[in-house]
């Protein structure tokens, strides 16, 4: 039971966090198919930064991986101008320019981490090694039964997650510019008669989304992988977007479905290890999410809203 | 008067050079395609390598140049012969993608459809020991039937249940990705290459060893089809009356409705046809170009047809031109690695940058439109201008007046 926590919480976190990414740029009106890509253009600037100062802080010191996060969302943000000019600036289809910058994010980064390798360290390899985080665990709270879990070799990167997303709750919810954000995503010819810039407004949500992503990026760099290789590209961007809309583009919601997802892997893991099947099961657990993903979205697409303006080009002179 | 002429040159040149609306469905392409070529040169410039020679080792590694030497038995037809055995499945994957995106669908499950299809052919009919003239074809009709469920799918969860067709794409292409990867570990595992058991070369689409002129080549059969599904499809969606409705769903639905047109049934047929040509994808690749499927792993051919559609306008022969580029780029890449050392990524990156381009066709044409404009106000105002100044002045007289009034 601990164990299903445990994996649950730090695969569902990160998750979120990108999902989070999302329903930012989503509810701004900006369909958003480059998660993949923005979380890992995010991650890569994070392990670059980890690897080019290496030598600077003490080994087992864990102030790297803060500062790793910290240069992935700005990474993330800059990497999602990209988008965000494709869309909002150039006026392309927001579902191809998504395409585009995800497979351009692959073959940049691809590319970047082998010239790196090659120029500054002199060894060709595509990844750049780092360390798996350290996890915490809070002694008087983890022997509490079934709650316990929550408190057992918690990754730190779940708190600041927590964290990161309590503060964009507020800003999506109870902020000035969350509020127009929405409005962005409903109807941005309201938003500009009332005297706002679609535009920039749209453009801050992009990015927003960049920097989201490029965190949960890092935190699946640290957590799952332990490394940054394109490997990293194995679609959590899109298990996000499941989430979100499964989520119905809010915040908590969305939180209740990664979690979900969250959980039904780990516990699937959990099955199989007790079982004691062949690991080729394992691909059939993979399945899980996106098999209730589409289960639920054919039971509950009734009720599902996305935001009425979403993929519509805004054009000012048009109404 | 004069020096402003002479300051528009290269704006009327290049206006010149892009055309009408028309001959922009060429020109910009070709314009993003310019751009990307030259930052690709740019980039082998940094990496110390000459671009000449890296886009001639392009050319050579496609057996459209040739090499400076072949190993026994090889040529540059051995070459040409594997570039078209790549060639076939992007064609028809691209073509998949054109058809969704006419019909207004973003067909995002290629990759997911060709492995499907290329899956339930190889188990039924690969393993089996049928006549190469019966299983053939059987392969080519299990997989255009698999591929089309597998889209029709994806169309009735879009009209029934009014799933966005990119959600449930990418929801089925990880579906069909582990699962079949569970299957074939568990059922067909090669256990000396961990992908599935090669199937017969009774039921291959690509001929394997077959010697023309003194050279061992491949023939791949499919290429002589997706020649064919090309025109096909051109004539079904510019020729055609379902056709015509299928592009009327796409560019207004709500017009479609008015219209008398069953929105509903050409959503269907558009996603079962895509699905289809996705098949036939996978046929010519898991069944074609290689001989096996490796589990856990969606080939990047469906995600770069988006691409190639992209380039290609959408338009069939467009489509057989932009892949036939993307191709060479992709497959010469490896020969520009091994022969020069340029790496592998750099053709990806090339690749990339050409999508990124692309996508900037709107803006492209609308900076075209408005620089037209103003050329041609320029214009009319400089010939006013020298006709005695008259018309000017009173165009410039009324707009005063009217700001005056308000």
């Amino acid at each position: 039971m601990t164990d299903i926590i445990v994996n649950g919480m730090s695969f569902a976190l990160p998750l979120f966090i990108i999902a989070v990414g999302g329903i930012f740029s989503e509810r701004s009106g900006v369909t958003n198919l480059a998660l993949e890509g923005f979380l890992g253009a995010g991650a890569f600037i994070g392990a670059l930064f980890v690897v080019l100062t290496s030598g600077w802080f003490s080994p087992g010191s864990q102030v790297p991986m803060y500062l790793a996060m910290v240069f992935a969302m700005i990474g993330g943000a800059l990497y999602a101008v990209i988008h965000a000019v494709l869309c909002i600036k150039f006026k392309a289809n927001q579902v191809i320019s998504g395409v585009v910058v995800n497979i351009l994010a692959i073959a940049l980064t691809d590319f970047l981490t082998s010239q790196v390798n090659a120029g500054i360290f002199g060894q060709s390899s595509d990844k750049f090694v780092m360390t798996v985080s350290g996890r915490l665990t809070f002694q008087p709270l983890a022997n509490i039964p079934v709650i316990g879990g929550f408190f057992t070799n918690v990754y730190p990167f779940e708190f600041i997650i927590i964290i990161v997303a309590m503060i964009s709750w507020y800003v999506m919810y109870r902020s000035r510019f969350g509020l127009r954000l929405r409005a962005c995503g409903d109807n941005p010819y309201a938003v500009d008669a009332a005297g706002c810039n679609v535009g920039r407004l749209q453009f801050a949500a992009v990015m927003i989304s960049g920097a989201l992503s490029g965190l949960g990026g890092m935190c699946f760099a640290y957590s799952v992988f332990g490394n940054y290789s394109v490997s990293i590209y194995t679609g959590y961007g899109y298990l996000a977007i499941a989430a979100m809309i499964f989520g119905n583009w809010k915040i908590p919601f969305t939180l209740g479905a990664c979690l979900l997802f969250g959980f039904a892997r780990a516990a699937g893991y959990w099955l199989i290890q007790l079982m004691g099947l062949p690991g080729a099961y394992s691909d059939l657990i993979m399945t899980l999410p996106y098999v209730l993903t589409l289960l639920l979205l054919i039971f509950f697409s009734k009720n599902n809203r996305a935001p009425r303006a979403l993929g519509e080009i805004y054009d000012k002179g048009k109404r | 008067m004069k020096r402003q002429t002479n300051g528009s040159r290269p704006v009327k040149l290049f206006l010149a050079v892009m055309g009408d609306e028309k001959r922009q469905n060429i020109s910009i392409p070709l314009f993003a395609i310019c751009l990307s070529l030259i930052a690709g040169a740019l980039l082998m410039v940094l990496l110390g390598k000459n671009p000449v020679d890296g886009y001639r080792s392009l050319l050579q590694g496609c057996g459209m140049l040739m090499k400076e030497k072949y190993a026994g038995g090889k040529g540059m037809l051995t070459d040409f012969m594997s570039y078209l055995d790549i060639w076939t499945p992007m064609i028809f994957a691209s073509l998949a993608v054109a058809v969704a995106y006419k019909a207004g669908l973003f067909n995002i499950g290629v990759s997911g459809q060709m492995l499907l299809g290329g899956f339930i052919a190889s188990v039924t009919v690969g393993y089996s020991d049928l006549p190469g003239i019966v299983a053939k074809p059987l392969v080519i009709l299990v997989c255009v039937v698999a591929g089309a469920l597998a889209g029709s799918l994806i169309g009735l969860l879009k009209y029934k249940f009014n799933i966005n067709e990119v959600v449930s794409a990418i929801m089925l292409n990880y579906i069909f990705q582990y699962v079949i990867s569970f299957f074939i570990l568990t059922f067909f595992v090669n256990p000396i290459t961990r992908q599935s058991e090669s199937v017969g070369e009774n039921a291959r689409l690509t001929l394997q060893n077959v010697e023309i002129g003194g050279m061992k080549t491949v023939v791949p059969l499919g290429f002589v089809l997706a020649l064919g599904a090309v025109a096909v499809t051109h004539y079904f969606i510019h020729h055609t009356r379902t056709g015509f409705e299928l592009k009327a769903v796409g560019a207004n639905p709500k017009a479609a409705v008015y219209a008398g047109i069953n929105v509903k049934k050409n959503i269907m047929l558009a996603m079962a046809l895509s699905g289809a040509l996705s098949g036939l994808a996978g046929a010519t690749y898991y069944l074609g170009y290689l001989s096996s499927i490796q589990p856990k792993t969606l080939v990047s051919t469906g995600f770069d047809a988006i691409a190639v559609c992209l380039l290609g306008n959408s338009n069939p022969v467009g489509i057989l031109a932009a892949s036939f580029l993307i191709t060479i780029i992709t497959k010469g890449g490896m020969y520009m690695n091994s022969s020069i050392g340029v790496p592998q990524e750099v053709s990806s990156l090339i690749t990339g940058l050409m999508l990124l381009f692309a996508a900037c066709g709107v803006y492209i044409r609308a900076r075209l439109a408005r620089a037209a404009d103003r050329q041609k106000q320029e214009e009319k105002s400089m010939a006013s201008a020298e006709d005695g100044s008259a018309p000017g002045q009173q165009a410039a007289e009324q707009t005063r007046q009217e700001e005056v009034q308000r």
